[in-house]
C-alpha cells in the first residue's frame, strides 16, 4: 500500500477500497438482509411497471393534457428538498465548530447523495422519451442553458450530487486507508455544498414560479416555501435515522446532534405554516383567477373535493409536529417526538405534492376541472424509486460509518 | 470453520447478485418492444436546425417508410421553409362565430391526429355574454348552437411573439420561425412536458400513447414540422397548418368555418385582410397581462 | 365547405382596405422581421421566388371569385332524384310559361303551387322591397334599378353595408382557396349561402361533439 517514503499508489489501492465498500454492502445480520430483499422486491416492480410505461405510453399514468405532471415530479420536487435538508447539519459542523454535530455530519450528505439519486430517477421516469435524455448532454446534445430552468436544474442537481460523492468519497477513503482526511480535499467542496444545496432548492421552485400561465405557483414566496419545508425534512430525517443506526449499529450518536437538529426543525416548521398561513390569506383574501387553484385545494371547486382532505390532513400533520417540537414535555417523550417527526415529513411531502403540484393544473389555464388520480403504474414507479433510494441510503450509511470508525493509524502531513 | 463460513456467504452473495440480476433483467424486459415505434436511425438523429439538404432528405426518406410500415399508408413528407417577407396573424371574430366546432374537427382531420382521444389543437369556449372570465366559460357544450346569451371562443396555440414555451423547453426542441410560427422538432422532444405546463393558453398536446389512424383517414400530404404523424411521448401543438400556408392556401380551420369568422394572412402585406382587421376593428388578445404578446387576435363586430 | 368555382364577378371584391393605423405598426415594428419597412409592390410580384411559392409568371394575382348558390337560380322540388336529394328546378322552367306573369303577393302565405309553405322573417319587407314584380329573374335595388337575381350580393349590401364592408375585408363570410393570392385562387361563400333571404337568421344547429377530455359540467358556480 505504501512506500517507506508514504507515497500511495492509490491505482492499486482504490480497487481493493472498491471491494472493501461492495463487501461492507453485502454484509450483514438476518435483519440488513430482509430489510434489502424487501427493497429490491419494491424496486423491481417498480422497474417493471417503468417499462411497460415506456412501451405503452405516459397514458398508464393518470396524467392529462390538463394536469400533466403528477406523482413523479412532486416525489422529485419534495427529493430534492430532501437533499438541501442534509445540508443542514454541515452548518453548525463546519461553520460553527460544533464538533457533536461532526461526527454525524456525514450522514447528511450520504442522505444528499441517495436524495439526489432518486430525485433524477423520478425525473427520467417522467419523461416521455427516455431514450432521447442525451440530448440534454451540453455538446452532443443541445442544453438550452442559461434560458430554461429546467436546464439550470440539470447542471445544479447533477453537481450536488457529484460534489457530495466526492466528499463523502473521500473521507471514506481517507479512513479506510487509515489517514486523517486532509481538509483541503474536502472543505471548500463542503462550504460549496453549503451554497449548492440552497441552489438546488431555489432553481427548482424557480421552474415553477417562473411561470406567469400558472397564477398559483406564480408567487414570490415559493421559493422560500420550499427552503423552509426542506429545512423541515431534512433534518427530521436525519434525526429519525439517527435513532434507527444507534439501534441496529454500534455506532454511537451523540446527544447534541440530535439536539441541534431539532432546534432547527422547532424554527423551520413554524416558519413552514406560516408561509402556508400567508398563502392562504393572500389567495382567499384577493379573489379572483389566483383564489380558483387555492379554493381547490382548501374547499373544493364546482363540486371537486378530491385534495381537500390531503391538504387539510397535511397542515395538520405539521401543526401537530410542530407543538410537540416546541413543547418540553412533550419533546421530552421520545416516541412522541419520532411520530412528530415522521408526521411533518408526510405532512410535507403531501403538501409539496397534492398541495402545490397538482393545484397548479387544476383548474387548467383555460379554467377547466379536470381531477387527477395517480394510476397503478405511477405507484409502483413511486414506491419502486423510493425502495431503490433506500436501498443507496442504506448500504451508504453501512459503508459511510463503518469506514468513519476505523481507526486513524497514520497522519499525513 | 470461520473459512467456510465466509465462504459460504461469499457463495450465497453471488447467487443472489445472480438472481438479483437475472429478476432486474426480466422486470425490464417489457423494454424490448420498443423496437416497434422506434429505431437506432430515429435515435441517432440530430436536431432539425443541424442537418443539411441531404441529410433532411434522408430523414424524411426514412419516416415515410416508417409511416407506411407502420400505419400501412404510402405519404410525402416534405421539409417547408417559411417565405421570406412574411409575418402571419390571425384573428377571431367572435359576433360570427357560432361555436359550431367545424374548425375542432378539420383540425382533427388535417394534422392526423390520434382517433382514440379524438385530439384538435383547437378548444372551443362557450362563454357568457358580457363577460370575459374563462372561469364562466364550458368546453363541454353539446347542444344546439349558437345559444341565446353566449359567444364562442375558440382558443388554439397563440403563436406568442414571446413564448414562454420556447423559454422552457431544456434542450431546444421548440423555437419561433421566422414567420412567426412556433414548431416543435417531434424527433427531438424528449417528453418533459415543462412546456404544456408553461403555456398560458393550453396550446400543447402529449402524446400519451401511439397515435392511431386508420390508414384510409390519414392525410398524406405532411410535413415535417406539422402534420406527419407524431411518435409516441412528444408534444405537439398548432402550427398555423404551415404546410398549406407556407405555400399560400388558407389554414384548416379557417376552410372548414362556415361563418368566416376566422380571418388569417401576411400582416405585412399592407392590402391583406388580417392587416384591415387589426387596423379597423377593436382587437384585443387573451391574457395580454402575461406579456406573451400573441399573433392570435380576437374582436366583436359591436 | 368547398364551392365550386363560376367565372369571376366583376363587383368590387378584389378586397383592398384602407392604409394602416399606428396600433398595427406597432405591432410589426416589434416583430423580429428585416426589411420590412419598404412596401414596394416589386416586392410581392417576383414571378420566381427564392422561396420557392409558386406565382403567376406576369406577377399578376390568382381570382377570388364569389360561390353562386343555387338558391338564386332554382328551388328544390318534392320528388327526389335516385340519390335521395330533392330535385332542383330552374326558375324559368314554370316562370317562362307563365304569361302574363304572376303578381307578387301581399305575403308569403298567400304563395301557392311550389312556393306554397314559404316562411317569410325579414323584418317588415314587402316582397316588392327586393322583388322585381314584373321579371322572375331580376331584383329591384333602392333606387329603383333591377338587377339580376344573380347579382343579389349589391341588393344585400345596401341595407346591410356593415356585414358587406366586414365580407369584402374577409371577417364575415366563409372562404375556401388560399390565403395568397399570389400563389393561387380562393372561392367567397356568397350571402345566400348562409342567409336564405326570406329567413336570413342563421339557423341554429348541433356543433360537432364535444372533446374527449372535457370535465362534465358541474351545476354549482360561483363568481
Amino acid at each position: 500500500m505504501t512506500d517507506a517514503n508514504h507515497t500511495t499508489h492509490h491505482a492499486r489501492t482504490y480497487p481493493r477500497f472498491l471491494w472493501y465498500v461492495l463487501g461492507r454492502a453485502t454484509d450483514g445480520s438476518w435483519l440488513f438482509y430482509t430489510w434489502m430483499f424487501v427493497l429490491t422486491a419494491i424496486a423491481l416492480v417498480g422497474a417493471n411497471a417503468w417499462a411497460h410505461q415506456v412501451v405503452r405510453g405516459m397514458a398508464a399514468t393518470g396524467m392529462s393534457d390538463h394536469v400533466s405532471w403528477g406523482l413523479y415530479i412532486s416525489n422529485f420536487t419534495f427529493l430534492v428538498g430532501l437533499a438541501a435538508g442534509g445540508v443542514m447539519m454541515v452548518i453548525p459542523a463546519y461553520l460553527y465548530g460544533d464538533h457533536d454535530m461532526h461526527d454525524v455530519v456525514i450522514i447528511g450528505e450520504l442522505l444528499a447523495i441517495a436524495a439526489i439519486t432518486m430525485a433524477l430517477m423520478f425525473v427520467v421516469g417522467d419523461l416521455g422519451r427516455p431514450d432521447r435524455f442525451w440530448h440534454l448532454i451540453p455538446g452532443i446534445g443541445r442544453l438550452h442553458w442559461p434560458v430554461s430552468m429546467l436546464t439550470w436544474d440539470v447542471v445544479v442537481l447533477n453537481g450536488y450530487l457529484l460534489i457530495n460523492l466526492h466528499v463523502c468519497g473521500y473521507i471514506i477513503y481517507q479512513r479506510w486507508l487509515g489517514r486523517r482526511p486532509n481538509p483541503r480535499w474536502y472543505l471548500p467542496f463542503v462550504f460549496l455544498s453549503i451554497v449548492w444545496a440552497f441552489s438546488i432548492h431555489t432553481v427548482t421552485a424557480f421552474l415553477y414560479s417562473g411561470l406567469g400561465g400558472r397564477p398559483f405557483w406564480n408567487s414570490a414566496l415559493l421559493a422560500p416555501r420550499f427552503l423552509a419545508s426542506a429545512f423541515v425534512t431534512g433534518p427530521a430525517f436525519i434525526v429519525l435515522t439517527l435513532q434507527i443506526v444507534a439501534r441496529v449499529t454500534t455506532f454511537r450518536i451523540p446527544e447534541g446532534a440530535i439536539r441541534h437538529l431539532l432546534s432547527i426543525v422547532r424554527i423551520t416548521v413554524l416558519i413552514n405554516l406560516f408561509m402556508v398561513g400567508s398563502e392562504v390569506f393572500t389567495a382567499f383574501y384577493t379573489g379572483g383567477v389566483h383564489a380558483t387553484a387555492a379554493r381547490y385545494l382548501f374547499v373544493g371547486l364546482h363540486g371537486h373535493t378530491e385534495l381537500v382532505p390531503w391538504i387539510w390532513t397535511a397542515i395538520a400533520f405539521n401543526t401537530f409536529a410542530a407543538i410537540v417540537v416546541l413543547s418540553p414535555p412533550l419533546c421530552a417523550r421520545r416516541w412522541l417526538l419520532n411520530v412528530a417527526l415522521a408526521m411533518t415529513f408526510v405532512g410535507v411531502w403531501i403538501e409539496k405534492g397534492m398541495g402545490l403540484i397538482t393545484p397548479g393544473f387544476v383548474p387548467s389555464t383555460l379554467h377547466e376541472l379536470v381531477p387527477y388520480h395517480p394510476s397503478l403504474t405511477e405507484w409502483k414507479v413511486t414506491a419502486g424509486v423510493w425502495a431503490f433510494g433506500l436501498m443507496v441510503f442504506t448500504v451508504a450509511l453501512k459503508v459511510g460509518l463503518h469506514g468513519m470508525s476505523r481507526p486513524i493509524t497514520e497522519e499525513v502531513a | 470453520m470461520a473459512e467456510e463460513n465466509v465462504t459460504r456467504r461469499n457463495a450465497l452473495k453471488v447467487l443472489g447478485a445472480t438472481l438479483g440480476a437475472g429478476a432486474f433483467a426480466r422486470a425490464l424486459a417489457p423494454l424490448a418492444e420498443i423496437t416497434q415505434f422506434t429505431n437506432l436511425r430515429e435515435f441517432m438523429q440530430k436536431h432539425y436546425r443541424e442537418l443539411n439538404s441531404d441529410e433532411m432528405r434522408e430523414v424524411l426518406h426514412r419516416l415515410e417508410q416508417d409511416t407506411e410500415h407502420r400505419y400501412g399508408c404510402e405519404v410525402t413528407i416534405r421539409d417547408i421553409r417559411p417565405q421570406r417577407h412574411t409575418q402571419f396573424a390571425y384573428a377571431l371574430n367572435l359576433s360570427v362565430c357560432i361555436g359550431c366546432r367545424r374548425c375542432v374537427e378539420a383540425c382533427h382531420q388535417e394534422n392526423n391526429h390520434d382517433r382514440t382521444t379524438h385530439q384538435s389543437y383547437i378548444r372551443v369556449l362557450e362563454m357568457e355574454q358580457g363577460s370575459m372570465d374563462m372561469e364562466r366559460g364550458n368546453t363541454n357544450y353539446d347542444h344546439d348552437v349558437p345559444a341565446p346569451g353566449h359567444f364562442y371562443m375558440p382558443v388554439q396555440c397563440q403563436q406568442c411573439e414571446n413564448p414562454p414555451c420556447v423559454s422552457v423547453c431544456p434542450v431546444e426542441a421548440t423555437w419561433q420561425e421566422t414567420d412567426g410560427i412556433v414548431v416543435v422538432d417531434y424527433n427531438w422532444c424528449i417528453g418533459c412536458r415543462y412546456c404544456e405546463a408553461a403555456c398560458p393558453y393550453h396550446a400543447r398536446r402529449f402524446n400519451w400513447r401511439r397515435p392511431e389512424i386508420p390508414a384510409d383517414e390519414i392525410n398524406p400530404n405532411q410535413s415535417y414540422l406539422s402534420n406527419r404523424i407524431r411518435p409516441q411521448g412528444v408534444v405537439e401543438k398548432c402550427h398555423f397548418c404551415l404546410h398549406r400556408t407556407r405555400e399560400g392556401r388558407l389554414p384548416a380551420c379557417l376552410e372548414a368555418c362556415p361563418t368566416g369568422a376566422r380571418v388569417f394572412g401576411n400582416v405585412l402585406d399592407a392590402d391583406s385582410e388580417i392587416r384591415w382587421v387589426l387596423e379597423n376593428k377593436r382587437v384585443f388578445v387573451l391574457k395580454e397581462e402575461l406579456g406573451t404578446r400573441p399573433r392570435f387576435f380576437y374582436f366583436f363586430d359591436r | 365547405m368547398s364551392r365550386p368555382t363560376t367565372p369571376p364577378h366583376s363587383d368590387a371584391l378584389a378586397s383592398r382596405s384602407a392604409r394602416g393605423a399606428a396600433l398595427v405598426a406597432a405591432f410589426i415594428a416589434a416583430l423580429d422581421v428585416t426589411a420590412c419597412a419598404s412596401r414596394d409592390a416589386d416586392r410581392f410580384s417576383a414571378s420566381q421566388d427564392a422561396d420557392g411559392a409558386h406565382r403567376l409568371a406576369d406577377g399578376g394575382v390568382y381570382a377570388s371569385t364569389l360561390h353562386a348558390p343555387r338558391q338564386l337560380v332554382s328551388i328544390l322540388g318534392t320528388t327526389r332524384n335516385l340519390q335521395g336529394q330533392p330535385v332542383e328546378i330552374r326558375c324559368a322552367t314554370c316562370h317562362d310559361l307563365l304569361v302574363p306573369p304572376p303578381a307578387l303577393p301581399d305575403r308569403a302565405s298567400s304563395l301557392g303551387g311550389p312556393h306554397a309553405g314559404l316562411r317569410f322573417d325579414h323584418g317588415g319587407n314587402a316582397c316588392a322591397a327586393c322583388h322585381d314584380p314584373t321579371r322572375f329573374d331580376r331584383l329591384r335595388l333602392a333606387t329603383g334599378e333591377t338587377i339580376p337575381m344573380t347579382g343579389a350580393l349589391r341588393l344585400c349590401a345596401q341595407c346591410h353595408g356593415t356585414q358587406y364592408r366586414n365580407y369584402t375585408h374577409g371577417s364575415h363570410g366563409g372562404m375556401t382557396g388560399h390565403w395568397d393570392l399570389r400563389s393561387g385562387p380562393r372561392v367567397r361563400n356568397h350571402c345566400v349561402d348562409c342567409h336564405d333571404p326570406h329567413t336570413p337568421r342563421y339557423p341554429s344547429f348541433r356543433p360537432m361533439p364535444p372533446p374527449l377530455d372535457a370535465p362534465a359540467r358541474v351545476e354549482t358556480r360561483h363568481g
